[in-house]
Parts: C-alpha cells; sequence; structure tokens
C-alpha cells in the first residue's frame, strides 16, 4: 500500500500534471520492456503449464508457431479468411446504409422513433445469437444466413448511435436553413447526414465486434466455409495449433478495423463528442 | 395551450401503442400467411409458450441456464473487481496487462469456445468459465478507469488527516470507484446473457439455448419464437435492473 502513500506526495509536487500518475510514468522504453516480458512470462506460463498437465493435443504457443507454416500452405485457409472478412466487410457495408437511414429517421421524425424505438431497443438488449438457429430455418445452412446474422448484429449500435446523434443537430443550422427557405431534401443531405456521421463511425467501431461474434456463431451451427468453421474443424481433429492461428487472425482484423475508425474520427472529425452507450 | 399538450400526449401514446399493435399485427399475419415450419403466428407462439410452461420444459430450461449465469456473473464481478482496483493501483501490472486485456476484450470470446470444450469438456463449469470470460472484461476496465480516475484532492485530505490505509480504501477508494463498477456491471449482464447462450449451443445442449437449438432441429418455429420471446424479457429485464443500479450508485458519483 506503499505505492499509493508515493504517488499522492508526489502529485502533491506536480499539481499541473492532470492524473495522479502522470508525474511518475516511466519513459516509453521502460513501458516497453515491461510490456514484453509480461507478454513473454504469459507464454511461457502458457506453454509450461500446458506440457506438463494438459493433453499433447492442447494448443501451446510453440505449438501454433510451428503451426504457421502448415496453415499458410494449407489450401483452404485462405479461402476460409476471405469468405469470413468478406462477408463481414458486406454485412458492415449493408449494415451502415441501412442503419444510417433508419437512425436517422428515428432520430429526426419523433413518430418513427415512437413505433420503431422499441423494436430497436429490445433488439439491442437481447442476445442475438439466439436468433441464429430461427435464421438457418429461413435460410438453410448456407452463407446467406451467416449475412443476415451479420446485419442484424451490426446493424443495432449504429442505428442507435445515429438517432441518438442526429436529434441533436444544432438549433441554429436548422434556423438558418429555415430562413433561407432550403429544400427539406437539401436540409438532410447539408446538415442532418454531415452531422450524423461521427455516429456512424462511433456505431461501427460497436458494431465489429459483434459483426465478428454473429460470422463466428453462424459458422459454428452452420458449418459453411469460413474461419469459424477452421477453428471448430482444426480443434476436433486435434489441430488446435492451427485453429489458434485462425482465431488470431480474427483478433488482429478486429482489432486494426477499430485502430483505423479511431484514426478516421481523430483525423477527419475532431469535433466529435461520443454519445453515452446504451 | 393545454389543449395542445393533451393533443401532443395523444400522438405519443397512439405512436407507442400502435407500435405495438402494428408489430403484432404484422407477426399474426405473416405468421399465418407463411408456412409452419418457416414463421409461426403470434398466437400459435403464446399458445406454445403456454404449452411449454405448463410442462415444465420451460422452467427446468430455465433453471439450468440461470445457475450457470448467477454462479458466472458472481466469478466475473468478483475477478473483475479485484483485477481492475490491482490494475489501477499498482502501475507496473498496469503497464504490463492492460494492453493484453484491451486486445482479450477485442477478441470474439465465441471463438475460444471450441478450445474450452476441448480443454474442459461438457459440464457446468465449462459454461461457467465461458459466461465469466464473456462478462469481467467490462468490468474490470471499469473499475481500473474509476480507480484510476480518483482526484489527488482525495487522498491528500485523508493523508493530512493521517487516515490509515485502511480506511482510505474503505471510505475514499471503494465508494469512488463503485459507480464506475455499477456502470461495468450493467455492459456485463448483457454481455454474460450472450456468454450463457453460447454456451448451451455449444458446450452441453441444455438450458435456454439447447431448448432452442432442438426446437431448431424439429423445424418447431413457434416454440423458437416462444423462447425468443423468453430471451428477449430476461435481456430487458436484465438492462432494466443495470440500468438501475448504475442510476442508483451515479447519485454519488464524481467526475
Amino acid at each position: 500500500m506503499t505505492t499509493n502513500t508515493k504517488t499522492a506526495t508526489r502529485t502533491r509536487i506536480a499539481r499541473v500534471s492532470s492524473t495522479p500518475q502522470a508525474s511518475t510514468t516511466p519513459s516509453r522504453r521502460k513501458k516497453i520492456t515491461l510490456w514484453a516480458s509480461a507478454g513473454l512470462g504469459i507464454l511461457v506460463v502458457w506453454q509450461v503449464g500446458f506440457t506438463l498437465f494438459a493433453p499433447a493435443y492442447i494448443a501451446t504457443p510453440i505449438g501454433a508457431i510451428l503451426a504457421i507454416p502448415t496453415v499458410f500452405a494449407d489450401p483452404i485457409f485462405f479461402p476460409d479468411v476471405a469468405s469470413t472478412l468478406g462477408a463481414v466487410f458486406e454485412g458492415l457495408l449493408i449494415a451502415i446504409v441501412a442503419g444510417t437511414i433508419i437512425g436517422l429517421a428515428m432520430g429526426r421524425l419523433p413518430d418513427v422513433n415512437r413505433v420503431l424505438g422499441m423494436y430497436v431497443g429490445a433488439f439491442y438488449a437481447i442476445p442475438l445469437i439466439a436468433i441464429v438457429p430461427l435464421f438457418t430455418v429461413w435460410f438453410g445452412y448456407t452463407p446467406q444466413a451467416r449475412l443476415a446474422m451479420i446485419v442484424l448484429e451490426a446493424v443495432l449500435p449504429i442505428i442507435y448511435n445515429v438517432a441518438e446523434g442526429s436529434r441533436i443537430v444544432s438549433a441554429t443550422y436548422l434556423d438558418v436553413t429555415r430562413i433561407h427557405r432550403v429544400a427539406w431534401w437539401r436540409v438532410w443531405t447539408g446538415v442532418v447526414l454531415p452531422n450524423a456521421l461521427p455516429y456512424v463511425l462511433a456505431g461501427l467501431d460497436l458494431a465489429i465486434g459483434r459483426a465478428l461474434i454473429g460470422a463466428v456463431v453462424a459458422e459454428f451451427v452452420t458449418a459453411i466455409d469460413g474461419l469459424g468453421t477452421y477453428i471448430l474443424f482444426n480443434v476436433h481433429s486435434f489441430h488446435q495449433n492451427e485453429a489458434v492461428i485462425a482465431l488470431i487472425v480474427v483478433v488482429i482484423f478486429a482489432l486494426v478495423i477499430r485502430a483505423l475508425i479511431n484514426l478516421a474520427v481523430r483525423r477527419g472529425l475532431p469535433w466529435y463528442q461520443p454519445v453515452k452507450e446504451a | 395551450m393545454n389543449r395542445r399538450t393533451t393533443r401532443h400526449r395523444l400522438r405519443v401514446l397512439s405512436g407507442y401503442v400502435g407500435g405495438v399493435l402494428l408489430g403484432a399485427v404484422l407477426w399474426q399475419v405473416i405468421g399465418t400467411i407463411a408456412p409452419h415450419e418457416v414463421f409461426d403466428s403470434l398466437s400459435d407462439t403464446l399458445a406454445r409458450l403456454w404449452q411449454i410452461i405448463l410442462d415444465g420444459t420451460l422452467g427446468t430450461a430455465l433453471w439450468t441456464s440461470f445457475q450457470t449465469y448467477l454462479v458466472g456473473m458472481v466469478f466475473a464481478l468478483i475477478i473483475g473487481a479485484f483485477g481492475g482496483l490491482l490494475l489501477a493501483r499498482r502501475q507496473l501490472l498496469r503497464i504490463a496487462l492492460e494492453p493484453y486485456a484491451i486486445a482479450l476484450y477485442a477478441t470474439p470470446m465465441v471463438g475460444i469456445i471450441p478450445f474450452l470444450l476441448a480443454l474442459l469438456g461438457f459440464g457446468f463449469w465449462p459454461k461457467v468459465v465461458v459466461i465469466i470470460l464473456f462478462a469481467f472484461f467490462p468490468v474490470l476496465l471499469n473499475t481500473q478507469r474509476g480507480a484510476q480516475s480518483i482526484s489527488p484532492e482525495l487522498l491528500d485530505v485523508a493523508r493530512v488527516y493521517r487516515t490509515r490505509e485502511r480506511d482510505i480504501w474503505r471510505h475514499v477508494i471503494l465508494p469512488y470507484t463503485l459507480p464506475f463498477l455499477m456502470t461495468g456491471v450493467r455492459q456485463s449482464l448483457a454481455r454474460g446473457l450472450v456468454g450463457m447462450i453460447a454456451a448451451d449451443f455449444f458446450l452441453s445442449s441444455d438450458g435456454l439455448g439447447g431448448l432452442l437449438i432442438t426446437a431448431s432441429e424439429r423445424f418447431d418455429t413457434a416454440e423458437m419464437l416462444a423462447i425468443t420471446l423468453v430471451i428477449t424479457v430476461i435481456g430487458l429485464a436484465l438492462m432494466a435492473i443495470g440500468r438501475a443500479l448504475e442510476n442508483h450508485f451515479a447519485r454519488w458519483r464524481v467526475g
């Protein structure tokens, strides 16, 4: 508990700094060393623990690294990556368009909001993967079932964010358009839509993780080609190390897209203030 | 003025009522027109719901799922709260582990389920592990953010009065962090529910999720819709509980 005392004493000297820790922050190099050694520690514990106490087919770090050439040489791996990530991209695009339109309508037209609001709220509150069995009945065990799942998962946070965001269009802007008798469609394309843009991105940021969950669950249930099926198949045939590589690909995809969105918001839309999360 | 507000209220009310009615009528009409194995009407769904309530299927499944959910959530809360406090108050640990926590938070946890199945097998505890994995990150990260943002003034005042370390935790750090923790709990309640259904799907197939899977194998659309309806009610109730908890503790939230 002495750290607290130290932190508190030090901040008394460096009151200008915003956080208690700021004055005691170690150098960047020290941070990276710490971070890397922790990572190494986790991997060593994983490797040693699983080698000693788990069956041989359980994945280990060294096993996974050794499996990389096998995975990349596997003729079905890259088509599976393309299949899943392509479907996620397609689903996200559909969700952006549909989510923006529905969200704008809900945000700007109170009547639409009253009718649709509770359905959007209800769907947002439930674990949507519960709908997968129903989708398999409707779409069969096909890629369409997966796409439908991705769209459904991704569209809700976008609708929610755009609706919340477009509710707070500055009244001054709208007054100006009224004074100049601007046509209604130009108000929508010129004021309301640009205002909603950052909220589309904020919704998209939340949508990506959900879309990936939807895609993987749909693949687990339907066994159509894709990364989820690749993981499932390899785990079941005692090739866990290969499956780990596939899982890492999914995680990297999620992290890269989210980093790109954050970059886009910071560079392109610095004025944006996020809405409170649902 | 008065007449205008009355008319406005009427319009708001009719919007809500109309929304419900429209949904119900659409459900009924589409369900009646469509083949039974594709979609079933609201009345058939409610009849089936009544049936599975009476024969105890639903009750058994609810109880099974509820047990795993409750145990998983309790563990997620304890691990998340302690982990978050530890990361917030121990800078070395935070620098070392935070990037991994964030990366794991971004991982679609369903992808880990097959590995867990191979490692832990079927049964009660593997499911609990799945729910913990889904649910504990929001608690961890929110607790950490909260405990880390305690203003130095609060701690300084405590020090000036020579408050014991234990009392600083009890009277400053924990009360300050609690509202943040509750935000994490609200987010976790929903994620844990996703974990519960996923665990029911892909580990031992029982509980609500197992019921859904078996219904889909029989093409029993009415039962699937009935269970989905139950899950929706549970989801909304959990969200309301989460909101209430958060608002209750938000009263003394600072900043």
